[in-house]
């Protein structure tokens, strides 16, 4: 897989990831998507696609 | 089952993107982070904010890496001192609120009041990352176990390695409250493949070893994974722990504010930049960035820090930088040797620099010493003169030491070619340490400790 086809498979699942996190009213459900939008902001920035230093600050 | 595909096992690199990455596209990437960075810091550390707004510097004006070396002034550890005394323990330098943060660690203060060190789940996980390059360097997998000789206390120390074999999937065997003994029959209990520790501790256990009658070279242990002090990378101190252990042994070097900034090379005979998370530069006295190839103080810029950022922090060690390959195949910045001394540990005689750990290498060049030894500074007419105290090892006859002190001084004579005079001493005579051991006494007047100049401009 390219890095490219890696980065949009990557935003993408980041996308749902927040969605879940935002609608869910579990708490250790919105724990788990804290977490997968951390881990996902991590693989990205280790390919490179930089948008902020940490998810919370990219949502705000 | 297994947790890596087996294709994905035989990789080489643990991130071949960036390992590989060529120079010029690495630089470009590290400015597209530090300019992230340098906003993020700026609009919610106010440390940050003061810092910038007194140079008069804007985070968008650092638009190319001349003006991130030229423009941005240095931190140093009395600014986040000072930061954090306004609102104890984190202060000015805070930048996340409270929730974000995982664990506190903290300075032992040897030299002051201590230095608080926040980190938030996020950058714990970074921390771990930070050591994975040299473990999946070397052939570790998470089929492996680890043993930790540590007491898990407030100093960050192996904490981070901790975080590392984590990430990996490994198994964490811990050896904490217990004593030194107790932790070698766990190892013969347990039978971890690697273990963490300091050169020092790593070679203490081995007499503490050899008194049970234990042979560590017939363990388990592989890999014998050194931080915290210099030695990993000294020729003569990795082969005493090698030959101590029957292992390999392989080094990181960190700055406890910063985290794991340097993964040992696998070749073994230096550290690399860890240049995913990290930036550095290597200074002279002026802060101008030195030649690849040439020493001066490290100087290095955090991108995991989340909770109190740390951009262009003094160090104060002495790091020789090259971008020329080291035979691993990485493209990061290679510093040969590791951590070569101090800034403020700097020993000048008749005008030559002596390095601690050219004596400590030259040391163990003299069949018959051990590797326990101080170094003390003294000052006398208008010349630093040094004393080296060692141990003798075990087996040498109190007799010898005469001839012991002689030829010690002839080697170190002749190797860096100033007069350092050398005591040898009896075996378990000097003290023995877990963590860093204090190698280091300087009994200058304040006047004549030698530093690089203070900077703080840009």
């Amino acid at each position: 897989m390219t890095r490219e086809e890696t980065l949009e498979r990557l935003r993408e699942l980041q996308r749902q990831v927040r969605a879940l996190r935002e609608e869910t009213d579990i708490p250790a459900i919105e724990r788990t998507m804290q977490l997968l939008d951390m881990y996902c902001h991590m693989a990205r920035w280790e390919l490179g696609d930089l948008e902020a230093m940490i998810p919370e600050a990219e949502a705000t | 089952m297994r947790l890596f595909k087996p294709e994905v096992e035989a990789q080489r690199f643990w991130n071949p993107y960036t390992q590989t990455m060529p120079r010029a596209e690495l630089d470009g990437l590290h400015l597209r982070k530090l300019q992230t960075l340098i906003q993020y810091a700026y609009h919610r550390s106010p440390m940050y904010r003061g810092l910038l707004d007194r140079h008069k510097v804007r985070p968008e004006q650092i638009r190319t890496m001349d003006d991130f070396v030229k423009r941005l002034p240095f931190i140093d550890k009395k600014d986040v001192l000072e930061a954090q005394a306004t609102s104890p323990p984190f202060g000015d330098a805070q930048a996340i609120p409270e929730d974000f943060f995982l664990q506190r660690f903290a300075t032992s203060g040897s030299t002051g009041v201590p230095l608080h060190i926040p980190l938030t789940y996020y950058s714990s996980v970074l921390w771990g990352e930070s050591w994975l390059y040299i473990l999946w360097g070397i052939g570790l997998r998470p089929r492996h176990s680890f043993y930790f000789p540590f007491h898990w206390g407030i100093f960050a120390a192996f904490w981070s390695a901790y975080m590392g074999v984590r990430r990996l999937g490994g198994t964490v065997v811990s050896g904490g409250g217990l004593d030194s003994k107790a932790r070698i029959q766990q190892i013969l209990q347990y039978r971890p493949d690697a273990i963490f520790g300091t050169p020092t501790y790593m070679l203490y256990l081995g007499e503490v070893a050899r008194e049970m009658g234990v042979d560590l070279r017939k363990t388990s242990v592989s890999y014998v994974l050194v931080a915290g002090e210099p030695g990993g990378s000294i020729p003569s101190t990795r082969q005493a722990m090698e030959e101590t252990w029957g292992a390999k042994a392989y080094e990181l070097y960190g700055i406890a504010e910063l985290g794991p900034t340097n993964p040992g090379c696998p070749m073994q005979g230096g550290v690399h930049l860890c240049e995913e998370w990290y930036h550095a530069l290597v200074v002279d006295e002026a802060g101008n960035p030195v030649p690849y190839g040439e020493v001066g103080e490290h100087i290095v810029t955090s991108y995991i820090q989340h909770g109190q950022p740390l951009i262009k922090y003094r160090s104060h060690d002495l790091v020789r930088w090259t971008d020329e390959p080291c035979g691993c195949g990485t493209s990061w910045l290679y510093y040969p040797g590791g951590v070569l001394g101090r800034t403020d540990h700097m020993i000048i005689i008749k005008g030559v620099n002596v390095y601690p750990s050219a004596v400590e290498a030259l040391l163990h060049k003299v069949a018959g010493l051990s590797e326990h030894y101080e170094l003390h500074v003294g000052r006398e007419a208008a010349n630093d003169f040094v004393t080296v105290k060692v141990e003798a090892r075990p087996e040498t006859p109190a007799e010898r030491y005469g001839a012991l002190k002689g030829e010690a001084e002839g080697v170190l004579k002749s190797m860096i070619g100033v007069t350092i005079g050398v005591e040898v001493q009896a075996p378990g005579t000097l003290p023995r340490y877990e963590l860093k051991a204090k190698r280091f006494f300087d009994h200058r007047p304040p006047e004549h400790r030698w530093q690089l100049a203070a900077r703080t401009g840009g």
